[in-house]
């Protein structure tokens, strides 16, 4: 019974995924991918694709294991770079020239796997000391690691100005093999979709598994986990290495949707939402335990930061609330402070949206409403 | 009802906190409001300019000089009669000098319709546009983007402060003209900008004859211990010492050592000296003379451009203009000239007008002209340091390179 209904969700979510594909892409031949389309809603997906593959990969390790981590914009770091600089290798050799065709697709793919491969291979060396640590020392240790992967590859002389043999040690890489202009970001969408949507299914399968169920029980009781023969560190690596890996993906698609690196952008003083401590916000503002939740937040997050700097209506308000606009931290700190007064766990909580189960949890939540309001009024009638 | 009462809690922190940030710079924020406000309802009539510069974050100090210095040419602009007959209205937007929120203002723009952008501040941020410029046909000019890369791939990308390896050859121009023909070389091998210059310096002396006879360098831009270099530098018999390094070692470290080693010569530098006179302790103000450096402009020069210039930011924004606020003034009077030049303010034409390498323009940042990339030739003020005799350093201008100089 329990199979079928897993197997029928399956089938639902990817029916569904497969139609919206299909319609987006008859919207992109409407509009012929030109104008606003080309200029504001295909890099703001782009955008929004690694900063979903960002949170939803850091919840793995902070909702679901109950670790704080404030380094995982070191991993994207790594990812982006290891990206970046493959690709750059393969157009100096030759392998393609115009940025098109079967060939370049490929390279694509192994970039992008090939960077998820190298930040989890560091989120392994990273994870077998720092693991060992909790609660706060393990947030101070993986603060480090964020500052110290910025610093190292500023010092790196293949990671700076025109990159490899032609490059040397500075903040900014200027050249990379994959950087897609605009026309080539409308032209690809679909590997940011296809490679957001994949990594998403891999978190879920991996919370829904056997390992998801004994990290949850990590992060309820340690030791309670420990005594039924979990072993504690090592499902913590196994977590922070899977999550690491994902983060490297979203540097990949990052490095794909900017022309040049800059190390200033993976650093803590970063002043835009792409630093550690932002994807922590989301991840907390989606709900801590829902992936969902966290997807939502990043598009949520995105969309906030995209209009403070851009949106022609904030210049319209009055100046006194204009004058918040113009600290676009205020806006931030207002956002969290409203969704933790109204929703203390988070948008979601640690609940999942699904399509199968979205009818029987809405009469759920009804019912729950209604159980409240009862019990309210009793208590009214009572006092 | 206590939720209520936090949210109220918090939005009337936010406000007071705004409203404090607002009234302290109301000069800068009050016009950019105005801009944005009437975007949507312009008409055809007026020219619209964008500028990209980071207006927040922890280089927010960049972007205030780009835009008000912007703001205060196209006010003199407008009060002038315009560009072509039409009024100028700039459209602003804050990278927060990241590349991707660099992108993001680029491409809002370009959807506006804008074809004319000057931005951004930082080399990082600005190279994550030169490509889409391209691409969309959108000319950009960087008032002080200074890596060398961003001008040579692009044909619609130009700027007005000249390139990192350039500041070099202007110091080995200056040492031609003051007669110095054998140099010594002090470097930090840990830094690009340190090592960058290093190398274009001493490339241009070997252009120029002079003689580099001695190199001596330190590990790190942290290092503390200058002595045994500029003891080198004393045995190497040398008057003259190219120290490209920042403010925060010059000041307290390298200058004091290099006078207590016995070395009186020339110790020229870079732009990196600026703002040292805040970093020298008081008892070493005496030491500070024979030190050279070049910047992109000296507030203090005496040119009328500059001059003028100076008056009319201080008039308006009551403080003295960066080198930031110079170059985000000169690239709005380039941006007139080209498109004066080519009758028209269609992209591509100002483009190819701005190409035009024989193009002479006069700017408070120099006067100069393009190079094929589209990076100016130009030479550069060199200032020096004097002890006002009260503990404390002044600044004089000693000398201006001029393009020609270069070899």
């Amino acid at each position: 019974m329990k199979n079928n209904k897993t197997a029928r969700g399956y089938l639902v979510n990817t029916l569904v995924i497969a139609a919206a594909f299909i319609l987006f892409q008859m919207l992109t031949g409407i509009f012929g991918g030109e104008g606003d389309f080309k200029l504001v809603l295909v890099p703001s997906l782009w955008q929004c694709c690694y900063l979903i593959l960002l949170a939803a990969s850091l919840n793995l390790v902070l909702g679901f294991l109950g670790q704080l981590s404030l380094g995982h914009c070191g991993f994207m770091a790594i990812g982006a770079y290891t990206a970046a600089l493959i690709s750059l290798a393969c157009e100096r050799a030759g392998v393609f020239t115009d940025k098109a065709g079967l060939v370049y697709i490929l390279i694509i793919f192994g970039c992008i796997i090939a960077a998820g491969l190298l930040a989890a291979v560091t989120g392994l060396l990273v994870g077998i000391p720092a693991l060992r640590l909790k609660g706060d020392y393990l947030a101070i240790i993986t603060l480090g690691f964020g500052m110290i992967i910025v610093n190292v590859i500023n010092n790196l002389p293949f990671c700076g100005q025109d990159g490899l043999s032609q490059g040397s040690a500075a903040a900014s890489l200027y050249k990379t093999g994959l950087g897609f202009g605009s026309k080539a970001k409308v032209t690809y969408l679909w590997i940011a979709l296809v490679v957001t949507i994949v990594c998403l299914t891999l978190m879920f399968m991996f919370v829904r598994s056997k390992y998801g169920r004994a990290i949850r029980a990590i992060k309820d009781d340690e030791i309670a986990a420990s005594a039924s023969g979990i072993n504690v560190s090592s499902y913590k690596v196994l977590t922070f290495t899977y999550s690491a890996f994902f983060a490297g993906v979203a540097g990949a698609l990052y490095a794909c949707a900017n022309s040049s690196l800059s190390t200033s952008s993976f650093a803590f003083t970063n002043a835009g939402i792409l630093n550690s401590t932002f994807v922590v916000v989301m991840v907390v503002l989606g709900g801590m335990g829902s992936l969902t939740g966290s997807i939502v937040a990043a598009v949520i997050m995105f969309f906030v930061n995209y209009q403070i700097a851009n949106g022609s209506w904030v210049a319209a308000l009055p100046p006194l609330i204009n004058g918040i606009f113009k600290y676009p931290m205020l806006v931030y700190a207002v956002v969290l402070v409203i969704v933790i007064i109204f929703r203390p766990r988070g948008i979601f909580g640690t609940y999942e949206f699904s399509l199968v189960r979205l009818p029987e949890d809405i009469k759920k939540a009804r019912a729950r409403r209604a159980a409240a309001k009862a019990e309210r009024k009793e208590a009214a009638s009572h006092g | 009802m206590k939720k209520l009462f936090c949210l109220l809690l918090a939005l009337c922190m936010v406000l007071s906190l705004a409203a404090c940030g607002g009234s302290g710079s109301s000069g800068s924020s009050a016009p950019a409001a105005a801009d944005g406000e009437e975007a949507p309802a312009a008409s055809g009539d007026t020219l619209k300019i964008g500028v990209i510069s980071p207006n927040t974050g922890n280089l927010a100090a960049y972007g205030t000089g780009i835009h008000t210095g912007a703001e205060l040419a196209v006010e003199e602009i407008n009060a002038a009669g315009g560009i072509l007959g039409q009024q100028v209205e700039l459209v602003e937007l804050d990278d927060r000098a990241d590349p991707t929120e660099c992108l993001n203002a680029f491409n809002n723009l370009v959807s506006q319709g804008i074809g004319l952008i000057i931005g951004s501040a930082t080399s990082g941020a600005t190279s994550a546009i030169t490509g889409p410029a391209n691409e969309e046909e959108v000319v950009i000019i960087a008032p002080t983007a200074t890596a060398d890369s961003i001008t040579t791939e692009d044909d619609y990308i130009f700027r007005v402060c000249y390139a990192d390896s350039a500041q070099g050859a202007i110091a080995a121009a200056y040492a031609k003209t003051a007669g110095y023909d054998k140099v010594g070389i002090v470097y930090c091998t840990g830094d690009v900008y340190s090592s960058g210059l290093k190398d274009s310096f001493s490339a241009a002396c070997a252009e120029q004859g002079i003689e580099v006879v001695a190199t001596e360098s330190s590990a790190a831009l942290t290092t503390t211990e200058y002595t045994n270099q500029f003891t080198a530098m004393v045995n190497a018999g040398v008057d003259f010492v190219y120290a490209p390094y920042y403010y925060d070692v010059i000041g307290p470290y390298v200058i004091p050592q290099a006078r207590a080693a016995g070395y009186d010569g020339v110790i020229m530098g870079a732009d990196g000296y600026d703002t040292t006179p805040d970093y020298v302790r008081e008892a070493d103000a005496p030491v500070f003379n024979n030190i050279y450096w070049t910047n992109h402009y000296f507030a203090g020069d005496t040119s009328e451009k500059v001059t003028s210039f100076v008056k009319a930011y201080k008039d308006k924004f009551g403080s003295e203009p960066s080198a930031f606020g110079a170059t985000g003034y000169d690239s709005v009077y380039v941006y007139k000239a080209a498109i004066e030049a080519a009758g028209s303010t269609e992209p591509s034409a100002v483009r190819d007008a701005l190409a035009d390498t024989s193009t002479v323009y006069e700017c408070v940042s120099g006067t100069f002209s393009f190079d094929v990339s589209g990076t100016p030739v130009k030479g550069a003020p060199v200032i020096t340091f004097k002890d006002n005799g009260d503990g404390t350093i002044g600044m004089e201008l000693v000398d201006v390179v001029e393009a020609t100089d270069l070899a």
